[in-house]
């Protein structure tokens, strides 16, 4: 589904990866994990095609098609879905209308009609259920004055709707308390299937108890230097991040 | 213009003629105003202006484009329609109702009805506005409406201009006057629109009179105004316990130029004031408001919002005056623009002059883009980069659009704003 090769990525001109390499296919959770720095967020704002970073080397390849070529809310109607780590809050414009016209510029670009008034409200009360907010929350300005935890439930709450294909969550689980923890999880995993992905960027372990992944890679130094399966993040959480850098630095 | 000239220098015999001629003479020193004069610093309006207009009324012949634009219209209970100043009963509506008395102001002069000789000129400053004393020497017709004591208008009074330029150099003088009594309440549109297109000139004014513990919610919409040079001037004396809600709505524009004054005169009067500007190509679009505390304990609001395109430019001057005996005023003022192209500017005068002790005053300004973060995020979700920033515009101006307390015209704002921004939700 996704195959990142050789990513080179600078930011007003720091390198921040470095012959980055992932292959995600249908069905899978990924975790990637890693020390603050070492370009996780980087990476997730270059996959949901974010300006202000300059590709410099390698290649992105999603579904057979190259994603570097595409503008952000091309992606988007494509699949790829960012849970961001700060939603942005947007005064005046409700959940709603916001979702009404994301779910119809997804229609358009599949060739379908708008959703009809009826069906949309279905919709959004079924998907609203799963990160149990309250119908008061879709008719208010969209994030305004909402905690964290509600910003965080509001993103799971969009991935619902629009049914992505690959959702990269960056860092949706930092902040949290347990009880928006599991709601988080709950809706993350009410969606897995074996068509989607999910791309998890974590600082804790705590979330992949219950996001379980198939594969937990760990990133320093803007590239992925070691992965392995669920249990490499119970021995990150015991061993902390130290024991990576020097195995790096020994193979350097 | 000699034989309206001659009109004035015969000896005034009524009231009203003697205001006229008042103005008449107030004009013949104020002249067209220059921007050296400070509060046209920001619309050369002489330069503007044609320089030789004429005065006399055009022809007012209906075209399709005021035939298909009132057609469009939903069923109004209350409609008045004129075209180049001109009354056009025909396509007019207007139900007897017991308390509202609404005529054109001819009609009214020539009938003396409803004591107009107490009300027409005593709102604007004709000694001292340039427009103002223009338009009351020589306005050609408009809307008079008195809602007696205690009468409560539920639904909203239309009130259509269309001008259509049959001489390039007309300059069509309209005036709106309206009295509301103590206790009434009321709602009034102002529309005004092109119906052609070439460029039309006009000056308006509306004086308004609102009594103790009546209320007026007034909506001026300019929309259809890409080539227009349109004057207004909207003036409101306000008696204790009052409400006065205005909201200005300007799309697009080649020069517009609204002038507000709202002066509470008595304790607890409230004004409410607002605007939304459009502005694109190369537009000038300039709201000049003075809100004059003149009692203790009122309270008044401005909120004025722009967004500007092309190489248009827009200004806000909002002037707050307290004066020594207006204690425990509460006076707030806003002004917001959003630039999104960068060649168009915005600029913003706030000037406070408070003379009592005892009050809380403040404005704020602020002139941006919009922000990057948003756009991004409404693009993260599949929302196509044009249709992110019409949401985002929206957004920035609903609230000016959400001010607006009186429904039927809240909605009426709403939908022009989405039709404006080709939002359809």
């Amino acid at each position: 589904m996704l195959s990142i090769k050789n990513l080179d990525v600078r930011v007003e001109q720091k390198e921040i990866l470095k012959g980055f390499n992932l292959q995600i296919n249908p069905g899978e959770i990924h975790a990637i994990m890693g020390p603050n720095g070492t370009g996780k967020s980087t990476l997730a704002s270059v996959l949901a095609g974010k300006n202000e970073y300059e590709v410099t080397g390698g290649e992105i390849s999603y579904l057979g098609k190259d994603l570097l070529e595409m503008s952000p809310d091309e992606r988007a109607r494509e699949g790829v879905f960012l849970a961001f780590q700060y939603p942005v809050e947007i005064p005046g414009v409700s959940t709603t209308n916001f979702m009404k016209a994301a779910v119809n510029a997804k229609r358009k670009h599949l060739g379908l009609d708008p959703m009809d008034a009826k069906t949309f409200l279905q919709l959004l009360n079924e998907k609203r259920a799963i990160v149990e907010l309250s119908r008061e929350f879709t008719s208010r300005s969209l994030n305004e004055g909402f905690s964290g935890g509600e910003k965080k439930r509001n993103e799971i709450f969009q991935m619902a709707m629009l049914e992505p294909k690959l959702a990269i969550l960056d860092e949706t689980d930092s902040g949290l308390d347990i009880d928006a923890l599991r709601i988080v999880a709950n809706g993350v995993n009410q969606l897995r299937n074996k068509d989607n992905a999910f791309l998890v960027i974590t600082h804790y372990q705590r979330l992949l108890n219950y996001i379980v992944p198939d594969f937990v890679h760990v990133m320093y130094g803007g590239r992925i230097v070691k992965s392995g399966g669920k249990e490499l993040a119970l021995q990150l959480e015991e061993r902390g991040y130290d024991w990576i850098k020097e195995e790096v630095a020994s193979l350097a | 213009m000699e034989t309206i000239e001659q009109q004035f220098k015969n000896t005034p015999t009524t009231q009203l003629d003697k205001v006229r001629v008042e103005a008449f003479n107030a004009f013949e020193k104020l002249g067209i105003p220059t921007s050296r004069v400070e509060a046209w610093k920001y619309t050369n309006i002489k330069t503007k202006l044609s320089k030789d207009f004429i005065l006399t009324p055009l022809e007012s012949e209906v075209n399709t484009a005021v035939k298909n634009y009132i057609a469009s219209l939903p069923p109004y209970a209350f409609r008045l329609v004129f075209l180049n100043g001109i009354f056009h009963q025909e396509l007019s509506i207007i139900p007897e109702i017991e308390g509202l008395y609404i005529t054109n102001l001819k009609e009214a002069f020539a009938n003396k009805s409803s004591n107009i000789e107490q009300y027409f000129g005593k709102a604007v400053n004709y000694n001292e506005e340039h427009f103002a004393a223009l338009n009351t020497a020589f306005v050609t017709d408009g809307a008079f409406i008195h809602v007696s004591k205690n009468v409560a208008i539920e639904e909203p009074i239309y009130l259509h201009y269309f001008f259509t330029a049959t001489d390039a150099d007309a300059f069509v003088q309209t005036r709106n006057l309206v009295v509301v009594e103590d206790g009434a309440s009321l709602q009034i549109a102002e529309d005004f629109r092109n119906a052609s297109n070439i460029t039309v000139q006009y000056n308006h004014v509306t004086e308004s009179f609102i009594g103790k513990n009546a209320q007026l919610t007034l909506v001026k919409l300019q929309v259809e105004t890409k080539n227009v040079k349109g004057i207004h001037s909207l003036e409101a004396l306000l008696q204790r316990d009052s409400t006065f809600n205005a909201s200005t709505i300007t799309f697009e524009g080649n020069v517009i130029r609204n002038n507000i004054t709202a002066q509470l005169l008595g304790e607890n009067a409230h004004a409410d004031l607002s605007g939304l500007y459009f502005g694109k190509e190369n537009a000038s679009i300039d709201n000049n408001i003075l809100v004059k505390h003149l009692a203790p304990n009122c309270t008044s609001n401005q909120l004025y919002k722009g967004v500007m395109n092309d190489e248009s430019v827009g200004s806000f001057s909002g002037k707050i005056f307290v004066d020594q005996i207006a204690q425990k005023t509460n006076a707030f003022q806003s002004s917001k623009g959003l630039l999104l192209s960068n060649e168009a500017s915005i600029n913003n005068r706030p000037n406070l002059e408070i003379f009592a002790d005892d009050v809380k005053c403040s404005h704020g300004a602020a002139i941006g883009q919009l922000d990057e973060n948003a756009l991004f995020y409404l693009q993260a979700r599949g929302i196509p980069f044009e249709l992110a920033k019409q949401l985002l515009t929206y957004a920035f101006v609903h609230e000016v659009a959400e001010r607006i307390q009186a429904k039927p015209l809240r909605q009426f704002i709403c939908d022009k704003l989405k039709e404006e921004l080709k939002l359809n939700w």
